[in-house]
């Protein structure tokens, strides 16, 4: 499994900083928009109603950003997590526990896929 | 005259031949204002405790021979002022390495992975019979140049949390240095050296703690340089599907 994760450490890596960046940059903007200044009225939430999100979000484009916004995240927590581990002295099972959290990042990308497909 | 005032060293000796384990040994000296954390090792030397051993050379922070723990933290001694510490001053050999006497460590399997990375121009003399002069203009040589500014005085592996867990961590500074010569454009050795950097121990298995850029005695950001070599090793991983690559 390790040999594996070494193999694709390109590529894991890459899904795993576009997650850092919608995590770091996108998400909080978002969360302030919809979770802040919306409900206490401080910008107007019309623009927020479901049928704007909804004709946003069924956009080709805005399936791609909601597929980025859902499954990117994923990568960077369990590429996170594992180095944590790693950090951690967890060497001797790194390809266990990477293996498993980046088995949890590829369901729950398949799913976004899947969600992403089906809006 | 006023006495001078005393500070207690604390400095931990180990002795292959005779010691199990490190143990530390105390030395109260005078100081001076203007000491450095070298000049105090050196008293002793000089003056107190002729056994002791340390390394060190240049005394102006450009031949990277006196890196040590200072109170906890790897520092290079000839830099580091003694008046920054209180009464009482912890001196430990370099974390991460192994210890040939007291202060001293190995640096055989460090210089090892600094061979590794190919530290040196590839093909610039076939590009310059061909070719005529390299010319370099002040925005090539920025992208490289402050990762030349490495004194390989190994604080960074001391520092770095990867190393103390992988030891086939190819490292801060020979990662940064492989990467200064990626970006140099005379150079021609970036494929071999992006293969060398995804190997086992190579940029992907940096975490980003950035301890070494912190711990540089020269302004020298290794993580940088890291993070810069993963993103060049993403693409040309990905250019490996579109592009064939020829050897």
């Amino acid at each position: 499994m390790r040999t594996l994760m070494l193999k694709l450490e390109p590529i894991i890596w890459g899904l795993f900083g576009g997650g850092m960046f919608i995590g770091a940059l996108v998400l909080p903007a978002w969360l302030l928009v919809v979770g802040v200044l919306a409900p206490t009225g401080i910008i107007s939430a019309t623009p927020l109603d479901f049928d704007h999100i909804y004709g946003l979000a069924s956009h080709p484009i805005g399936r791609l950003v909601f597929l980025a916004a859902a499954a990117l995240p994923l990568w960077a927590g369990a590429h996170q997590l594992r180095h944590i581990f790693l950090d951690f002295g967890g060497l001797s099972r790194d390809g266990l526990v990477g293996g498993v959290l980046y088995a949890i990042a590829l369901v729950g990308s398949v799913l976004a896929v899947v969600a992403a497909v089906n809006l | 005259m006023a006495e001078k005032p005393t500070k207690t060293i604390v400095v931990t000796r180990f002795d292959p031949d005779v010691d199990e384990v490190p143990k530390t040994q105390e030395y109260t000296i005078p100081v001076e204002d203007d000491w450095k954390v070298l000049d105090a090792l050196n008293y002793i030397k000089d003056e107190v405790d002729p056994s002791l051993s340390h390394r060190w050379s240049c005394r102006m922070a450009v031949c990277g021979s006196c890196g040590m723990t200072v109170n906890g933290e790897p520092k290079l001694t000839c830099k580091q002022s003694l008046a920054d510490y209180g009464d009482r001053v912890e001196i430990a050999p370099l974390a991460n390495f192994p210890v040939v006497r007291d202060l001293v460590v190995e640096l055989e399997g460090f210089m090892d992975k600094f061979k590794k990375v190919k530290p040196w121009i590839v093909e610039a003399k076939e590009a310059a019979v061909v070719e005529g002069t390299n010319r370099q203009s002040h925005e090539e040589l920025m992208d490289f140049k402050q990762f030349s500014m490495c004194i390989n005085c190994m604080l960074c592996y001391s520092a770095c949390p990867v190393v103390s867990n992988e030891p086939d961590f190819l490292g801060p500074a020979a990662i940064a240095l492989g990467h200064r010569y990626n970006q140099d454009n005379r150079d021609h050795g970036d494929a071999e050296r992006n293969e060398i950097f995804r190997e086992d121990g190579g940029v992907f298995s940096c975490s980003y703690a950035n301890e070494c850029a912190e711990v540089c005695p020269k302004g020298v950001d290794p993580s940088g340089a890291i993070q810069q070599a993963k993103l060049n090793n993403v693409v040309d991983w990905a250019k490996g599907f579109v592009v064939p690559r020829g050897k």
